[in-house]
């Protein structure tokens, strides 16, 4: 038996119109594991006018707030090697305005989406969950963001403090009925036990890796590129600091993973799947290929089709140590 | 807007570091308004690097053969791998992005300020203006004389200009911000079109200051996504009497009103 027969030892199934793309993520199904990141690609619309975003996975929303926030002061953004550093500083019109005005035309369009929301401080988690309990159609689950600073701990991340993820998972999941899933920064280093804090509140999932905090230097200047000095690398600068994460955590079975950071291609997401991630997040790469997201589920469909592997399950996790 | 792939017809060398790039698309000379600009992948399919598109303003439609091009100054590897392409390659692009200007609803007399390669966007308004018989005067300011086959463009538009250089290798020596102050009088019912440097800006800001025209800004700022979604490309924009927001230059903009416009 070649190495390949031995990882995949099932005859074809005959009958089936090409490989099962569909995911589960606990309680949260998809129809394919293509996920658009917070923060890259609004809800859908805009995308809209350059392929289908219905036919995603999900779509998650940019971080919303209680409350409007204006955001950082420009420069935002400066593009490094391969990457790109952002201090957008979460800027949104808050969440009654999702749900008046956003809400709404996503249902029209038909885009599954997943809800980010962020606080300043514990409580504002609380207050959230009351104002989006009674969303019902078309949001597959709440994503909180804990990689944002609490202001109640100096701006030190909610994510840094096991108990204080545990605590806000619960307090969300407790009033939303939709599943609730966290996403995770790589810039502390106890993502296992902040994951495992996310499972004893009740989170169904994992999102991994948010940003990469990072700088850089004008030298004609002398100032920092970006106004807020600090800003977050994404894009595929990132990507072997995102598949280390995903495949540290996916093994260690907690909950399902979602894995993003720099993917940018069909080979980075078959990585990420392989590693060990459920479903995989598509960000940066949304502002260069504009329809990488429908590219990236075609590509899978061949792939799979290519390796006669029926079901796409049958890849996740299947790294080879 | 739309996804594009469009065949270079040409992509012509001004001098070392200015480079005028001619592209074949239908659609980008039948729906694009002056002010509106192109986001372009500047790097071949599967290279990272440069990553980001960049944005270029349209600098000239030629309808009739369906031909628009855009005027690119050497800043960086994006505009260095523009450079390298040739004619009959593709380039890359989707547009047109932003809010565009509709020449139809200014005023008789349009006063055009470019500086730098802020003179791109506003070539495209200016003919436009003057096909619809407006009284267009386009007053430039650039460092040096590294435009100065642009003038070529300009007598060919048969309207009035004048030049300003830093150095006084082309025109007239001076800030060309100077000469607007200078004849604020004359161009009293002028509505106003600017694009260029922010210092250039500042100081016309600062000279509208107490003025009745119209002054339109096209911005620029460093930007991601060209489509609105990523919050990167904002500008600091008044909001009621003494507060401020961040629009963006993308989608909200390029064009601005520039007495609303801070500048840090």
């Amino acid at each position: 038996m070649t190495e390949e027969n031995r990882l995949f030892p099932y005859e074809e199934e005959s009958g089936r119109n090409g490989p099962e793309l569909a995911v589960e993520l606990g309680r949260i199904k998809l129809s394919n594991p293509v996920i658009m990141c917070s923060g890259t690609f609004g809800y859908g619309m805009e995308y809209n006018q350059f392929y289908n975003t219905a036919l995603l996975g999900a779509v998650t929303t940019k971080s919303y707030s209680l409350k409007q926030m204006k955001g950082n002061p420009p420069p935002r953004i400066f593009e490094t090697h391969g990457g790109v550093l952002n201090s957008v500083g979460l800027q949104n019109d808050g969440i009654n305005v999702f749900k008046k005005k956003d809400l709404p035309k996503a249902e029209k369009i038909g885009v599954k989406l997943i809800l980010s929301i962020f606080g300043r401080k514990k409580k504002d988690f609380t207050e959230l969950a009351n104002k989006i309990a009674d969303i019902k159609k078309r949001i597959i689950a709440v994503e909180l963001n804990l990689s944002c600073p609490n202001v109640d701990k100096g701006g030190m991340a909610f994510s840094a403090v096991p108990d204080d993820v545990r605590k806000i998972v619960k307090s969300v999941v407790r009033i939303v009925k939709i599943p609730v899933m966290v996403k995770l920064s790589p810039n502390q280093h106890n993502l296992i036990e902040a994951a495992a804090a996310a499972e004893k509140g009740g989170a169904e999932a994992i999102s991994i890796i948010n940003t990469v905090i990072g700088m850089a230097v004008n030298v004609q200047t002398f100032r920092p590129e970006l106004a807020n000095v600090t800003g977050g690398l994404s894009g595929p600068a990132i990507k072997p600091i995102a598949l280390v994460r995903v495949y540290s955590l996916s093994k260690e079975k907690i909950l399902p993973v979602i894995g993003m950071g720099g993917i940018f291609g069909l080979r980075d997401a078959l990585e990420f799947l392989i590693a060990g991630a459920s479903a995989i997040g598509i960000g940066t790469a949304n502002f260069v290929q504009y329809d990488i997201g429908k590219r990236i589920i075609d590509g899978l469909k061949s792939y799979l089709e290519s390796k006669k592997i029926y079901d796409i399950n049958e890849i996740i996790g299947r790294i080879r140590i | 807007m739309k996804l594009l792939n469009g065949e270079i017809i040409s992509n012509e060398k001004y001098n070392d570091n200015l480079f005028k790039i001619s592209v074949f698309s239908p659609y980008i000379c039948k729906e694009t308004k002056p002010g509106q600009f192109i986001n372009v992948r500047c790097s071949h399919p599967g290279i990272i690097d440069p990553l980001l598109r960049r944005p270029f303003g349209i600098f000239e439609i030629e309808k009739k053969f369906n031909v628009f091009s855009v005027l690119y100054r050497i800043r960086g590897k994006g505009t260095r791998f523009l450079m390298g392409l040739k004619k009959g390659d593709i380039l890359d692009f989707i547009g047109p992005l932003g809010n565009g200007i509709d020449i139809g609803e200014t005023r008789e007399n349009v006063l055009l300020i470019g500086g730098g390669i802020g003179i791109a966007p506003l070539n495209l308004l200016a003919k436009q203006a003057g096909r619809m018989k407006k009284n267009v005067f386009f007053a430039a300011g650039f460092k040096n004389n590294d435009y100065f086959r642009w003038e070529e463009d300009l007598i060919e538009l048969k309207i009035n200009y004048t030049i300003f250089t830093e150095d006084g290798s082309w025109g007239e020596k001076g800030l060309v911000s100077d000469y607007i102050w200078d004849n604020l009088k004359s161009f009293k019912d002028y509505d106003v079109y600017c694009c260029g440097p922010v210092d250039m800006l500042k100081a016309l800001k600062r000279n509208y200051m107490g003025t009745d025209n119209k002054v339109t800004a096209l911005l620029e700022e460093m930007m991601a996504c060209g489509v609105g979604v990523c919050n990167g490309c904002v500008v600091k924009v008044k909001k009621g009497k003494r507060g401020f927001t961040y629009k963006k230059v993308c989608r909200e903009g390029p064009a601005f009103n520039l007495r609303e416009v801070i500048f840090d």
